[in-house]
This record gives structure tokens, sequence and C-alpha cells, in this order.
């Protein structure tokens, strides 16, 4: 019974030891390989002083590497938190520092980054380099006995928080396994398949292509990231590498449709295109099913804490109309209600409410943030006679006649910028760390590409503009120490003060006027 | 150029600090500096500084892989030079 992740590799393992389990830029590596090196990890980790429960942070590409590594912290009974190696090192240092992360694993490429980490961090956890002596040194040998139960974190996602700082989403063995074992089976993964995902592994769709792949015994292929910059590179490698399933998001599907030249490519084995984490613009939908009229197309809706909750298949010939496809109905094994400000659960079509998502991929909660996992793990509304914790998403959606759930929006300040999510309040935080910025506020501008841009209005005294304390350049240069580059601004302007409401907030639908 | 078009991708594109001062021949792409979106941006700057029109077919690693290639590629590309680009 595979009741923990690492099961599906263990089992993948003893089934088709010889079969390619990851394709990548440092290597292929079969299942038996995978599971035997992974334990060599695993053990690593144990001599480390790893105990159950602990968390292991990983800076490392998504690679062979990686994937041998995120698998040897399960089988030690750990969780991996996976981190963004382009974001700065405060931020990353922050990661290291909220999960408690008692060892960091490195690629050699960033080993001596990782030691600067660990230095920055009180505890300075040791680094452990994939690959490295202390790894090969290790026996085969499978562990004996199982380090964790099914509700055990598997790892914890690091996402914008709107008071300032990132905030972790913890993911049990339970909530993960859920997911996997459905998108598996809805992308009808087979033996036969090579699955990509461009995604990084701190972003939840690395799921898919790690472990859904894993599950059904496929290939999981690592795009390069030299060829991730060019859309006809990424179409030449989808060709060479006879990918067959492809789950990003929208904007990296927008820049294929557009610059690709899709039309130059024998891209007969892609069968299942899957996006995920924001609206794909209806017309480069279109564009991208008149290049490539062969696969399924299948909308997946879910935010982290969720992983994906609802989905919809795009019929052939695209969606009808000029409205970005709905986000559909719920997965199997979830439920999915939408309920209005005074309360009510929408039933009626057209109706718009909040939707909130019961099922086994609902979240743990927020790593050591009781009161804000309170905020969003809320009680049933429509069920008193026990007590059931349900997901408010934050997303409005209205019910369409087919029953489908289409997006309509946010209820607060959060916005989506290439598929990750940006809290405008985290963005605003960073700026005020200035110590020339009186006032700041950022709004989202429409993007078609970007899903939105960021632009933010600045207060500060004039000795200030003057002398050139505050340029664009330095605002930009400050939200880079403490940013990753999505959430950094594109727009800087200024102005004396920020005009205020009645409320004395800032007043920001007047902002976005002019 | 290469003064004009370093300043740009060093002010608008580099994110991480410890990469600048940013040398003409340093790969853009083996440092994570060029990524698809980072891309599209820097050929909306060539075209209009440089009054050049980018072809899709021209998004290649070898026009983009540092400045020098990237102004080796507008000289090719500039008005009156367009049968040189050609070769």
């Amino acid at each position: 019974m595979a009741y923990l992740l690492q099961h599906l590799l263990t089992d993948a393992a003893a089934r088709r030891p010889q079969r390619p389990a990851v394709a990548s830029g440092d290597g292929t590596l079969s299942y038996g390989e995978l599971d035997r090196w992974s334990t060599q990890v695993a053990r690593a980790l144990l001599r480390l002083g790893v105990a159950p429960g602990d968390r292991v942070a990983l800076l490392a590409p998504k690679s062979a590497a990686a994937v041998t590594a995120l698998y040897g912290v399960l089988k030690a009974g750990a969780c991996y938190v996976p981190l963004d190696p382009k974001a700065p090192a405060e931020r990353l240092a922050y990661v290291v520092r909220d999960s408690g992360a008692a060892v960091i694993i490195a690629d050699e490429a960033r080993a001596a980054q990782a030691a600067a980490l660990a230095a920055d961090v009180p505890a300075a956890p040791p680094i452990l380099v994939t690959g490295g002596l202390a790894v090969a040194a290790e026996s085969e040998e499978p562990l004996t006995g199982e380090r964790a139960i099914e509700n055990d974190l598997a790892y914890i996602l690091y996402t914008s928080g709107s008071t300032g700082t990132p905030k972790g989403v913890m993911i049990s063995h339970r909530n993960s396994l859920a997911f996997v074992e459905w998108a598996a089976a809805e992308a009808g993964l087979g033996e036969q398949d090579r699955v990509c995902s461009p995604a990084p592994l701190h972003f939840d769709l690395s799921v898919f292509d790690v472990f859904s792949s894993c599950r059904a015994g496929a290939c999981m292929a690592v795009l390069p990231e030299e060829a991730a910059t060019f859309p006809v590179s990424i179409a030449t490698w989808l060709e060479r590498e006879q990918i067959s399933v492809w789950y990003s998001v929208p904007s990296v599907l927008t820049l294929l449709a557009c610059f690709g030249g899709l039309g130059k490519f024998d891209l007969s084995r892609l069968r299942t295109v899957i996006f995920a984490g924001e609206v794909f613009p209806p017309k480069y939908l279109a564009r991208l099913m008149a290049e490539l009229p062969h696969p399924r197309y299948l909308n997946w809706y879910g935010p982290t804490e969720t992983n994906v909750c609802t989905a919809f298949e795009v019929a052939a010939g695209g969606n009808a109309g000029d409205a970005p496809a709905p986000i559909g109905k719920a997965c199997a094994n979830t439920e999915v209600f939408a309920v209005t400000p005074d309360g009510r659960r929408v039933s009626e079509p057209g109706e718009e409410g909040e939707l909130y998502v019961r099922g086994p991929t609902v979240m743990r909660g927020y790593w050591g943030q009781q009161a804000k996992t309170r905020e969003v793990l809320v009680a049933n509304p429509f069920r008193a006679e026990y007590d059931e914790f349900v997901y408010r998403t934050g997303d409005l959606v209205t019910l369409e006649p087919s029953g489908d759930y289409a997006y309509v929006g946010r209820r607060d300040s959060m916005v989506k910028i290439r598929g990750y999510r940006v809290e405008l309040g985290e963005v605003e935080t960073a700026l005020y760390r200035h110590p020339a910025i009186a006032e700041a506020a950022v709004l989202p501008v429409p993007d078609e590409l970007l899903g939105s841009r960021l632009r933010a209005f600045i207060a500060a005294s004039p000795a200030a503009l003057e002398t050139g304390e505050l340029t664009r350049d330095n605002v930009l240069d400050h939200c880079r120490q403490w940013l990753p580059g999505y959430m950094v601004p594109d727009l800087v302007e200024f102005r004396e003060t920020l005009p205020r409401t009645s409320t004395g907030k800032v007043d920001r639908a007047g902002l976005a006027r002019n | 150029m290469e003064t004009v078009v370093n300043d740009y991708v060093s002010r608008e594109l580099v994110q991480d600090q410890r990469l600048l001062p940013l040398a003409d021949d340093t790969s853009l792409l083996e440092t994570g500096i060029l990524d698809s979106l980072n891309l599209l941006r820097l050929v909306v700057f060539l075209e209009e500084r440089f009054g050049i029109a980018v072809g899709d077919a021209d998004l290649l690693p070898q026009n983009f892989a540092s400045v020098n290639a990237i102004c080796g590629y507008v000289r090719a590309r500039e008005p009156g030079k367009q049968g040189a680009a050609r070769g």
C-alpha cells in the first residue's frame, strides 16, 4: 500500500528497475538507480542526525541530482523545503531560519552559496553536497522500517505572505498523494510517457512531473535552463525529447504559440497539454490550439494550499467566445463550493461567491503560523454537527450553467505574475525597509503576457529625491536585495505624499486612476 | 553600443547583484540573467533603441548569449545592413 510518496519510487523500482525515471542535463537515471541512490542520500542524512519530522532545505535546480535528494529526504522521514536558487540571499536565509532546516542539501555548483547561507543562520545547519563523497560512501541497502505516517509533512512550499515575509505551506504525504494519484489518472500517464513541467521545485506544479510520473512509471524530463529562455529552443527540445505530456503556467505556452515557430516541428508525440497557475488569455490559447490542434488541453486550478482542486478540459477547436476557459468542476475525492458575501452557498448559475475547498489535498496549515492558518482553514459553514475544516481560497468565482466554475478575481490584494503568487503587502514591506521611503503603495497593472506587472508609488521627502538618494534604480536595487525577480516592481513613480481615503488608508483606487 | 546594451541589461535584467559589474562576454544564459520574459523585454528595448526588427526566428541562443553577441546581432540587423544579416 502506497501511503508515503517514496513508496511510489520503491514500487516503480521493484516493477521496472531499468525504465528511465529522470532524464536531465546531469544524466538519465533509471528507477533502480534513483531508488538506490536516494537511499544513500537518506543514509547520509541520518548520519548527520536528521530525525523524523525534521526539515531539510534543498538548494538545487530541478535535475536528476535534486530528485534523488528529495526522495532521500523523504526516505529519512524528513520533509523537504525547496529553495529558489535565484532568490536573494536575505530571503533564502529567512526560509532556512523559519523552517528550522536541520541540513541544507546543495548541488556541487551551489555548495559555496549553501555554505554562505548556512553561515547566515544562527543554527548553521550542515551542508550535504549531492553526488559528493559523503553520499557515495553510504550503502545502497534499503532502509528498514518507516519513519513517517501519511499525516506527516512531505514538503513545505514557501509562498508570498501579505505581512511582509513568505509563509510556508505544509503539505503532508496524504495531501500530496491525493493529488499525485488523481493527476496521474486524469492525464492518463503510462510507462511510455515522457513528462515535462518547466516549473522549478519550489513551485507546486513540479509535484506533477516529479511524483505523478513516478506513480505511472513514466519518465520525467527536465527542460534545460538554457533552452527554457528561447521559445524556438523549447520547441526543438520538445521534438527531440519526444515529450508527450506538458504542464506549465500559461505564459510559457503563450510564448511558444507566438514565437515558437511550432509549425516547423514534429510534436506529434505531445498528446496532453496542461496549464495552471493563472488565467490563459483566450486569444493565445486559441492561437496555441490552432498551431497544435492534436493534444488534449486541460485547465487545472488550485492554490498551493490545495494543489489542484478543479479541472476543465477545453473542447477541441477551443473554448467558445472570448471568455477565458472556466476552472471547471471539482477533482475526484474533492468538493468545492462557493459562498456569497451574505453566507449562502452559491447554487444558481451566474451567482458569484468565494470558493471553498474540502478534501484530502487541503494543506496542514502554514508552518509556525497557527493564527494565519485559522484565517484560511475554517469550520465548514454548512456542517453544524461536527468540526470539519475547509480551505477558503480568497478566489471569487461564478457558477456557470454547465456546472463549471469560472474564475472572477481575488478578494484581497494578491496578484499572479507568471503564475507566482505575489502579495502586494510583501512588496510594500520591502519598500518600507528603504530608509528614505516614507510611504509606499504597490498596484498591479494587467499585462497580457505576465498576468500582472507591478507599479510602485513612493512618497519621499523632496530632499531625498533631489539629492538622488532615491531614484528608480536604487529603489529597484533595494527591492532585489529582499524579493525574487518576479516581485520587483516594473514601474516606479514618486510623489510628495500618497492620497488617502476618508478612513486614512492609501487611496488605491485613486492611484490606479492616474 | 556595448555600453548602452550593458547598461540596460545590468539595470533592468540582472536580479542578482553579485553578477555586477557585468562583462560584455559574460554568458547571459549560464548566469540565468536572461529568462524567456526578460528576453522579450530586451527585444522591445533593442527594437526601440536601435530601430531594428527582431524576427521570431532570430530568438536564438547565439544571438543573445552575451552583450557582445547581442551587439553583433544588432549591427547585422541595423537599417541598411539587412543584406549582411542574411549573410
